[in-house]
């Protein structure tokens, strides 16, 4: 009970640091970009965030910078929905199912219904993810004070392990970007011993391979190359947009779907690795089987915008609970927003609630507040977004790849960079046309450093001796999940391979 | 794919000294992962043929170029100048808009960034011989 009563008046306290005239401009300035790079796309949010790192240095307040970041990042999953509705292009990933049935409705002239439905559920979704964090996060926080190097390790080669899995098209793939991006994580002095590594005699590798740089290669310059390649043509299906207002039937079709897509967003997004993409893929497949009639998906069935489009945001909120209690990100964007948060002189932690409670509170305040101001920016005023799919690629890509250079530029005040990033951006662009994601590749990035150190002070704290990992309770109990999931995968694969073989014999 | 994954190979041998562990274990695993995808994809044909249907690859080439060319630049000529022509050679030449589109929004685009970056943001951009 004395817990609760924390939380409330640590929410209070929330709500009087959102509720500043500065705080409050920023959610709407995050809110208003995230909508803006949700429905262009070819833009994610990973990247916007990545591009906006090197202002947070001027906004100098980590809350009012986080706050802002986090606008982005929910802000985006409901301007996906727009784009994929109405050009049949997912604006960005999480929306990608979106496109299945939301498109066919606006074919059936159902636009304003498929918006509509699309932004309440949202709404409130977003709102549910939200109220979660508030009373999931501060007990976890407590609880993961008892980790120690050991516990650490376990997390995040689980976390890891589950991104490479659930993150792209094939395992093995997804394993190679991860250990390819902790290599590149440990390029520079050696956080124990102070040793040079893989400098190759460049002065300015030894603070190793700048975060900001490689984020915006690998996402804004690699993607925008990658785009060059085909010509985007966004095409609207219709100009005229009304009805937003679901009717009954509708409602009645979608208010349940709502609430399965929040709860599934809500689970997958905790998970280390797991994330809003997965979440609306998870929510659609869910939605489909649960449905008295399977056959309308695909044809524009109203629980298939709805479902997807609540866990998505539900996720995007949830996926703030690993980073804010275990500092262990678990998704691309996140890490940016982990990386924005060190850059602020911010460690998130278990401890981050009890020592930063200003920023933990007012960051999940704003999320209250953001998610309105969101509703409000993409019910009545969809119709003005909509014009911003006019605005050509050709327009926006040289002027994304000039914000990256800038940015990239402005950390450190050297042209190296700009020649690193443009490495990255190739290396990106490659990845993207060989089919290897590179969200694992950055996530790995980011916890590379906690990696090695857990590992090293672990194997210290032992003298040397692995069995640390499995001897003590929580590691050992992360370490079992670990191999379960491992041999489920093997069993999985060789039950694949029996089939295969199978059909191929008969 | 599998040539993509043997590039990597040579990454994966570099061993340093004490603090190496990691990084050589990483390389280990990076090894056999790459080799595991190698022989996956044994028999198959190494890339999605073909690689750049018709001609794809001369767009991704080009914005590659400009990119270099300001990074080259703009030290020497400065930021307003350098971002001018990346922005007029981009738009012209990439996607072939019209030239009287081009000039406005390269004009327009510069102007903008330069208030945002350099007057707003206090960031020290060279700025060349354009200095005032």
């Amino acid at each position: 009970m004395n817990e609760l009563f924390g939380m409330f008046q640590g929410l209070i306290s929330g709500f009087g640091i959102a509720l500043t005239l500065n705080n409050l401009t920023f959610a709407l300035l995050g809110a208003l970009l995230g909508t803006v790079v949700g429905i262009l796309p070819g833009l994610g949010p990973a990247a916007t965030i990545s591009l906006l790192l090197p202002l947070s240095f001027k906004i100098g307040d980590p809350i009012t910078s986080i706050i802002m970041m986090a606008g982005i990042f929910y802000g985006a999953m409901y301007g996906g929905s727009t784009t994929s509705i109405l050009v049949n292009i997912p604006g960005e990933a999480a929306s990608v199912v979106t496109c299945i049935d939301g498109y066919q409705m606006a074919l059936k002239g159902r636009a304003g219904p498929a918006l509509g439905i699309a932004a309440i559920g949202s709404f409130i979704a977003g709102t549910l993810g939200v109220i979660g964090l508030t009373f999931v996060a501060p007990p976890l926080a407590e609880f993961a004070l008892k980790f120690g190097p050991p516990e650490y390790f376990s997390l995040t080669i689980l976390g890891l392990l589950m991104a490479s899995l659930l993150g792209g098209s094939s395992i093995l793939k997804g394993l190679i970007m991860i250990v390819l991006g902790l290599l590149l994580g440990s390029v520079g002095l050696d956080p124990i011993s102070g040793a040079i590594r893989f400098t190759w005699g460049f002065f300015l590798l030894q603070e190793g391979v700048d975060f900001v740089t490689l984020a915006m290669g690998l996402f804004g310059v690699g993607e925008i190359l990658y785009n060059l390649e085909k010509e985007l043509k966004t095409e609207l299906v219709t100009r005229k947009i009304s009805h937003l207002w679901p009717t009954l039937k509708d409602w009645a079709e979608s208010k349940w779907a709502i609430v399965r897509g929040s709860f599934i967003g809500f689970f997958v997004g905790i998970l280390p690795g797991g994330g809003a993409v997965i979440s609306s893929l998870v929510s659609y497949a869910v939605e489909k089987k649960v449905s008295k009639h399977p056959e309308e998906f695909g044809k524009g069935a109203i629980q298939g915008v709805a479902g997807p489009e609540s866990a998505n945001n539900s996720a995007a909120s949830a996926s703030f609970i690993p980073l804010l209690t275990l500092g262990i990100p678990g998704n691309a964007a996140i890490a940016m927003i982990f990386a924005a948060l060190l850059i602020q002189g911010v460690q998130p932690g278990p401890f981050l609630i009890t020592e930063r409670a200003d920023v933990f509170w007012g960051v999940v305040a704003s999320m209250y507040i953001g998610n309105a101001m969101l509703l409000i920016l993409n019910l009545p005023m969809v119709g003005m977004w909509v014009q911003l799919l006019r605005v050509p690629y050709a327009i926006l890509a040289p002027i994304i790849v000039l914000f990256c250079c800038i940015g990239v530029y402005s950390v450190r005040n050297t042209v190296f960079d700009i020649w690193i990033m443009g490495i990255f951006g190739v290396f990106g662009y490659l990845l993207r046309k060989l089919d290897f994601e590179p969200g694992p590749m950055i996530l790995a990035f980011v916890l590379g450093p906690i990696l090695e150190r857990s590992l090293r002070q672990a194997l210290l704290i032992s003298a040397g001796s692995p069995l640390i990992f499995f001897k003590r309770p929580i590691s050992g109990t992360l370490m079992g999940f670990l191999i379960l999931f491992i041999l489920f995968q093997i069993f999985m694969v060789l039950r694949k391979r029996r089939t295969g073989i199978k059909e191929e014999s008969s | 794919m599998a040539a993509w994954g043997s590039t990597h190979l040579s990454m994966g041998r570099f061993k340093h000294p004490g603090p190496g562990f990691l990084p050589f274990g990483l390389g280990l695993c990076l090894i056999i992962l790459s080799l595991i995808l190698i022989f996956k994809n044994l028999g198959r044909s190494p890339f999605p043929l073909p690689f750049w249907p018709q001609r794809t690859w001369l767009r991704p080439m080009l914005g590659l170029v400009i990119l270099t060319f300001y990074a080259f630049f703009i030290n020497h000529l400065g930021f307003i100048l350098t971002t001018f022509i990346f922005l007029m050679i981009w738009m012209g030449l990439i996607e072939r808009l019209r030239k009287k589109t081009v000039l406005i929004i390269s004009l327009g685009t510069t102007a903008a960034l330069y208030l945002l970056f350099v007057f707003f943001l206090e960031i020290p951009l060279p700025l060349g011989f354009l200095k005032w």
